[in-house]
């Protein structure tokens, strides 16, 4: 039950009025019953479990879409079917989906499942509204996850998350665009000089060398975590659990992607509006940081496209490493029926039955072409040779093992972040002076920061 | 007497009658969430259920907040400029079209147009028009010697591309408007002022801007209010609130910190901040307009 302001707290009217007064105090607990309404919004049992996604109903007929939108029909049918609580699917957009949930869950209103990615799961678990599947789960199934899938979605032993798969970045290249410039594969970037160097020398006309985000969002700061990594350096020290950012590692970053767009390198906005396929069909970018969903877009979007994946390059003398990003299906703890709502989704993505671990396969293969979560699901991709496809197996086999889970940062960390990486890469801010204020900005939040911790 | 008294209690309740509608409508759905709004500003509030008093911490972080500072900073320039703006084109191309010429009436519907589109369709065909070295625009200005611009993605340059996509949008709607008001000044006195040897732009100093006053405060007031309040939906497409905080409105300072951090107290605070500036500014353009009355109207 959450803490109820005590009457003597509310805000009071500074008007020697009492009509004024008797009106402000009114509105003191109606406001503050917004808040209250959300624990007793979902009492009822009646009614379907809604499921928000942004996959299914497929909102278009593309084929990708509409094979994905068929995985998770799949998943509610054989739930539906075995006449369990009803769950039905609510399509929405990601946006949509990030100015509903508030005001849902303010009116509880919430959804009863829903998709959330590492950079909004603190919020929500701090919340307290996810629920622990790890009582509907087998302790078998718990250890077929991949650690660095599961760890940025539990607390302890407690599980509030099952991912769906995991998605690697990595960088993209146009081999055609490169060979007309006189680059052979064979002459890939090797560490981050390289990558600037040849990036600046193909920059010229519509082409630009190297595309990296811009737009400031959780997504860049996603992009931009592993370049960080890769320097040995860190936002949060996951053991100390204190920030770490104002270092050379995490300066050095910053300064790797103020220079790429003050060389010419990356452009202040991306081609095509960040559509790669479209990019690469036209030859704009020579190279591009994305992830393991951009090779399915590649091979079927544009068939007679050819391009290339790589592990993203390490400075020089350091290894490459990379993010797994991916989303995970979560249950509302104050939702319609909870404990179905978490044996549907341990049914669909956490248990040891063949028909879960089948299914998974076919998301993280056919449907969705991304890396999967399960070592069980990961063998039988393996077995029925989903990896052959050249630039999965160069995901399965190079990459993947290089990467970790993304951060759970909440909204405070990401936005200190953000701002030194858009200074730094858009401004020509200092790496130095926008580390040491992010690092201050952190500090001085941990300082009364209360919750899970920031792995 | 009293039959008078009667009939005139008779047509009170009319009145209140046809004013309950109203009267209700703008008290449940306007009046009582600003009051709600500005009392949430006292709560820390995470949006599930979760909530305490916390008196005017919300606004004690407010004012030691770099990014509320950058953000007022943004919508003030934003304001001071766009207002301005869009009341000189909107005139200007009222003037325009209020001459009898051929096709006036396409030209009208062409300069209306932009208005009646989705604002979120606008905003993705200008980041199209406007996307560095393959946009239409820096193909266009490549071809006369222009090259390395970024319109969206050079904070130098990022807000004033805003402004200049708001003013396309919205300078169809205030034509009309003004057109609709310069269509309400009699004839007869520019040809009195004609016949009196008063030039074009004597008449237009001394008979045009007088009489427009109503429309002008109108204009202004209804400008001023949609550049505060709204702006959201473009800058979610173009900018992200990027490039480095460059066109980070205060509108769009609240949606983050209510949708995206989850803070909705915070943004409940803010947002009682922004309509307390729009208050100051409404009451100085009230001042300064004489609230659109006409100068000889007191």
């Amino acid at each position: 039950m959450p803490p109820r302001p005590h009457p003597s707290r509310r805000p009071r009217g500074t008007s020697p009025s009492p009509t004024r007064r008797t009106l402000l105090a009114g509105a003191a607990a109606a406001a503050a019953s917004v808040p209250l309404l959300s624990s007793c919004g979902s009492g009822a049992k009646d009614g379907p479990l809604t499921f928000w996604n942004f996959y299914h109903p497929a909102p278009q007929q593309d084929p990708n879409l509409v094979a994905q939108s068929d995985w998770f029909q799949k998943a509610i049918d054989r739930w539906n079917g075995a006449g369990e609580h009803e769950v039905s699917s609510v399509y929405m957009t990601s946006d949509q989906m990030n100015q509903r949930m508030p005001v849902a869950f303010a009116s509880g209103d919430g959804p009863d499942i829903f998709l959330i990615s590492p950079g909004d799961y603190l919020r929500y678990a701090n919340g307290g509204v996810l629920l622990d599947l790890s009582p509907y789960m087998e302790q078998d199934a718990i250890d077929d996850f991949y650690p660095d899938a599961l760890t940025t979605r539990r607390d302890g032993d407690k599980i509030f998350g099952l991912p769906m798969e995991q998605e690697p970045l990595a960088l993209f290249y146009d081999p055609d665009l490169l060979e007309k410039k006189g680059i052979a594969e064979g002459d890939l970037p090797k560490d981050w000089d390289d990558l600037l160097e040849m990036a600046a020398s193909l920059s010229s006309g519509t082409t630009t060398g190297l595309v990296l985000d811009v737009d400031p969002g959780y997504y860049q700061n996603f992009t931009f975590y592993p370049w960080v990594w890769q320097t040995g350096g860190d936002v949060i020290d996951p053991k100390t659990q204190k920030p770490v950012f104002d270092a050379d590692g995490p300066r050095a970053a910053l300064d790797l992607w103020g220079r790429a767009v003050a060389s010419g390198a990356t452009p202040r906005t991306r081609p095509a509006n960040g559509d790669i396929v479209s990019a690469f069909s036209s030859g704009y970018a020579a190279f591009w940081e994305t992830g393991v969903w951009d090779v399915m877009s590649l091979t079927d979007n544009a068939p007679d496209k050819k391009f290339g994946v790589m592990p993203l390059p390490a400075p020089k003398g350091k290894e490459s490493s990379t993010i797994l990003g991916g989303w995970a299906w979560c249950v509302n703890a104050r939702g319609k029926d909870p404990e179905a709502a978490a044996r549907f989704v341990v049914q669909s993505l956490g248990s040891m039955d063949r028909e879960c671990i089948d299914h998974c396969a076919v998301w993280n293969g056919p449907a969705k072409g991304n890396m999967p979560a399960r070592k069980s699901v990961d063998q039988k991709m393996q077995a029925e040779g989903s990896y052959d496809e050249e630039h999965q197996k160069i995901f399965h086999e190079e990459i993947l093992p290089t990467g970790r889970g993304e951060p759970r940062f909440p909204p405070v960390v990401y936005k200190a972040v953000s701002d030194a990486l858009q200074s730094v890469e858009l401004a020509g801010g200092d790496p130095a002076a926008e580390a040491s204020r992010a690092q201050q900005t952190i500090e001085s939040y941990l300082e009364t920061y209360e919750g899970g911790s920031l792995v | 007497m009293s039959a008078i008294t009667s009939r005139e209690r008779r047509e009170r309740r009319a009145a209140l009658f046809f004013l309950a509608p109203d009267a209700i409508g703008l008290t449940v759905f306007v009046a009582i969430p600003m009051l709600l709004s500005v009392v949430l500003g006292f709560f820390w509030i995470d949006g599930f259920g979760n909530f305490d008093f916390i008196g005017l911490d919300n606004y004690v972080r407010m004012v030691k907040d770099p990014q509320f500072w950058s953000s007022a900073k943004v919508t003030l320039i934003y304001l001071v400029v766009l207002v301005p703006l869009i009341f000189v084109v909107g005139l200007g191309l009222a003037l325009l079209v209020q001459q009898k010429f051929p096709a006036v009436g396409v030209i009208r519907s062409a300069l209306f147009l932009p208005y009646v589109i989705s604002i979120v369709v606008v905003s993705m065909v200008w980041q199209f028009m406007l996307t560095d070295r393959t946009g239409v625009i820096a193909t266009l200005l490549s071809k006369i010697g222009i090259d390395g611009l970024s319109f969206l993605g050079d904070p130098k340059l990022a807000l004033g591309t805003v402004i200049a996509v708001t003013i396309w949008l919205q300078m169809g709607y205030y034509m009309i408007i003004f057109l609709a008001g310069l269509q309400d000044i009699p004839t007869e006195y520019y040809e009195a002022a004609r016949i009196d040897g008063a030039s074009a732009r004597q008449r237009f100093r001394r008979i045009t801007m007088p009489l427009l006053a109503p429309t002008n405060f109108f204009v202004l007031l209804t400008s001023m209010v949609a550049v505060v309040t709204g702006g959201l939906d473009m800058i979610f497409v173009l900018t992200s609130g990027g490039p480095a905080n460059s066109t980070s409105l205060l509108i769009f300072y609240i949606y983050q910190q209510a949708f995206l951090f989850g803070d909705l107290g915070y943004a409940a605070a803010v947002g009682s901040v922004l309509v307390l500036f729009l208050l100051i500014f409404s009451a100085a353009m009230f001042l300064a307009t004489r609230g659109g009355r006409f100068s000889n109207d007191d």
